[in-house]
């Protein structure tokens, strides 16, 4: 288990200070796929780097299952990293690559050997054993990375972007590989990634990080569904802002006005304001197209074909753009044309109310 | 048609002839040396015929002898210690988080290469005497510890550039998979920087072997390396057996310089991703 409190790091001081991490609150349990997801720049990797032991961060605390790691050099640390460019030592064989964290422990001859034959067959490199690094492809040094990396057994792994050098269908393979990892060794594994999609079909659960702090901590299905503020709805997947009032709130739900006038039931379970103004989401696949008289109304602007899908662009009457995604049938005829008056309609409940 | 090409600097006027000339300033002077070691006559001038004696003769000489051996003992200690003292500095200066006065211990390595020789030299046997006055000790240490000081800019030189052009990533990588400082040095940071040590320890030995102006000022009596030795006869009567000792000099650096070429073409190849 991963405790960090009150973690913050700032670069340089005075006027070119620059605090990369502010306030990192966040328990990382044990066997859990744990994602870090932000834009570039938004401290993910600075994090990643203070678990490792690279950065050395100003405040806070951080216990691997209970004891202190800031104190300790990186080589002292429970922990391995994945590394981005992989880091692969050119002057050693696929299988010295892996064996290195076990001969730095000093392990017995014998048991480097087991462990590298067991980790070679694990990802499935037993033929290139005796092959120098750069005489592999790039998934394959990879491959490699990951069991020098899982070798000595850490109790945390990092794995900084390890997927961003791969091409498209390669990086599809090595996202269910990583799964299939974890799995079966039972390791804690700490990802970072800029790529939402990869962060929603691995994890178990996703801290989406902007400007140096956590927004939200949850499942996938529970970031993508209830977004708790407007950045975090806006960088993980398609949404609409709709602005309104709060009338009413019951638990989590509470009574929204639109600016049409008319009256929703939106979820609220984010904390977000319990009276005034605020802004709700509305993902685009969760609305659908009406006649006039919904609960937005507009003129339809633009039809795109997508195959699985067909979005619609709606110009609302307030002036703002509202999409929706309609799920395409076999033979179905288009039964809307651009320019119509059209409203929009979607269930009670999906209109989710962002923090600010 | 006339094809539209861009600029091109080997077809400027004169560019051939400027070429040459600077190329016949470098190495004719080289070649009539080289080619007058043959010289079976004893004059440094004219041509007499070809013949192998000024070489036989260099062999035999015991001065020259004596004075071979010692060249090659300081060169080779003085290579050993700055390359030595290089490797530790460049990892100081490349290794380390930006420390206050880090320019100045930079420009510091650097500054025998600035300062005139003949003021280190001058400076050197003032306070080699003094120590010699207290001590009474006339040995070889004196030339070691003065070419290992002048030598170790040059070995710290390409050693430094090789550990910046080195991926940092692979020393975290290797100290992330517990290795200690050492460890990670001697497994991952020295096989890599190997062609940097070589380079650096190869310059030092070459600058090391030619050096005159401070070895001359530094040695005791009786101690004459090589550049020394010639430097002495030339003052007597020029006889083409210093061309043939200069020849096997220049055969030597550029045997040093190739086996480094292939050397360093090698580890390329197999540190190459």
């Amino acid at each position: 288990m991963i405790e960090i409190a009150g973690l913050s790091k700032t670069f340089g001081s005075g006027a070119s200070a620059f605090t990369a991490l502010k306030d990192i609150n966040v328990t990382i349990q044990e066997n859990e796929f744990f994602t870090l997801l932000g834009p570039s720049g938004c401290g993910k990797t600075t994090l990643l780097r203070s678990i490792a032991g690279f950065v050395d961060p100003s405040t806070g605390t951080l216990t691997i299952n209970g004891e202190d790691i800031l104190s300790k050099p990186p080589f002292a640390r429970p922990v391995n990293t994945v590394f981005q460019n992989y880091a692969l030592f050119p002057h050693m064989t696929v299988a010295e690559n892996i064996g290195f964290g076990l001969e730095m422990q000093d392990r017995p001859k014998a048991e480097i050997k087991s462990v590298v034959g067991d980790m070679l067959e694990l990802v499935q490199m037993t033929q290139m054993a005796d092959r120098m690094t750069s005489q592999i492809s790039g998934g394959q040094q990879q491959r490699v990375a990951l069991a020098r990396a899982l070798a000595p057994k850490p109790e945390v792994l990092l794995l900084d972007e390890p997927l961003s050098a791969l091409d498209f269908k390669l990086r599809k393979e090595m996202q269910i590989e990583l799964k299939r990892l974890q799995a079966e060794t039972g390791i804690t594994f700490v990802f970072v990634t800029h790529d939402q999609e990869e962060a929603l079909t691995m994890s178990d659960r996703i801290a989406v990080m902007n400007a140096g702090r956590i927004l939200q901590i949850g499942g996938p299905k529970d970031i993508y569904d209830h977004p708790a503020e407007r950045f975090v709805a806006d960088f993980i997947g398609d949404t609409n802002f709709v602005d309104g009032e709060v009338k009413k709130v019951a638990g989590e739900t509470a009574q929204v006005q639109l600016q049409s006038g008319k009256v929703i039931k939106a979820r609220n379970v984010a904390g977000g304001a319990t009276s005034g103004p605020v802004t709700v989401a509305v993902r685009p696949e969760h609305a659908d197209l009406s006649a006039p008289g919904g609960l937005i109304d507009g003129t339809l602007k633009n039809i795109i074909y997508f195959g699985t899908d067909t979005h619609y662009h709606v110009q609302t009457d307030d002036g703002s753009t509202f999409v929706i995604r309609r799920q395409n049938q076999p033979d179905a005829v288009e039964a809307h044309e651009v320019g119509e008056k059209v409203g929009v309609t979607f269930n009670a409940g999906v209109a989710q109310i962002l923090r600010d | 048609m006339a094809k539209a090409r861009g600029f091109d600097i080997r077809r400027q006027n004169g560019f051939v002839f400027v070429a040459l000339c600077c190329f016949v300033m470098l190495y004719l002077p080289i070649i009539l040396l080289v080619v007058y070691s043959f010289n079976s006559g004893s004059s440094i001038a004219i041509w007499e015929g070809f013949s192998l004696k000024w070489y036989a003769l260099a062999w035999q000489n015991d001065k020259v002898q004596d004075a071979t051996i010692l060249s090659l003992i300081i060169a080779c200690c003085a290579s050993f210690v700055a390359t030595s003292a290089a490797v530790m500095a460049a990892l100081a200066t490349t290794r380390t988080n930006k420390f206050r006065g880090s320019a100045l211990v930079f420009a510091m390595i650097n500054q025998p290469l600035m300062i005139p020789e003949i003021v280190t030299a001058v400076a050197l046997l003032i306070f080699f005497a003094m120590i010699k006055v207290y001590t009474g000790y006339t040995g070889l240490w004196y030339l070691i510890i003065a070419h290992s000081a002048f030598c170790i800019p040059f070995a710290y030189m390409p050693i430094r550039a090789r550990l910046q052009g080195m991926d940092l990533s692979l020393e975290q990588a290797a100290a992330d998979l517990y290795g200690t400082p050492w460890r990670v040095f001697r497994k991952v940071t020295l096989p890599q920087l190997w062609p940097g040590v070589l380079a650096g320890a190869m310059l030092a030995f070459v600058i090391s072997l030619d050096d005159v102006v401070i070895t001359e000022f530094v040695k005791s009596a009786g101690q004459d390396t090589l550049p020394t030795y010639m430097l002495g006869q030339i003052r007597r009567v020029v006889t083409p057996e210093v061309n043939a000792i200069s020849t096997i000099l220049l055969a030597i650096s550029v045997a040093l310089v190739i086996a480094f070429y292939k050397l360093s073409q090698r580890t390329d190849q197999s540190t190459k991703k």
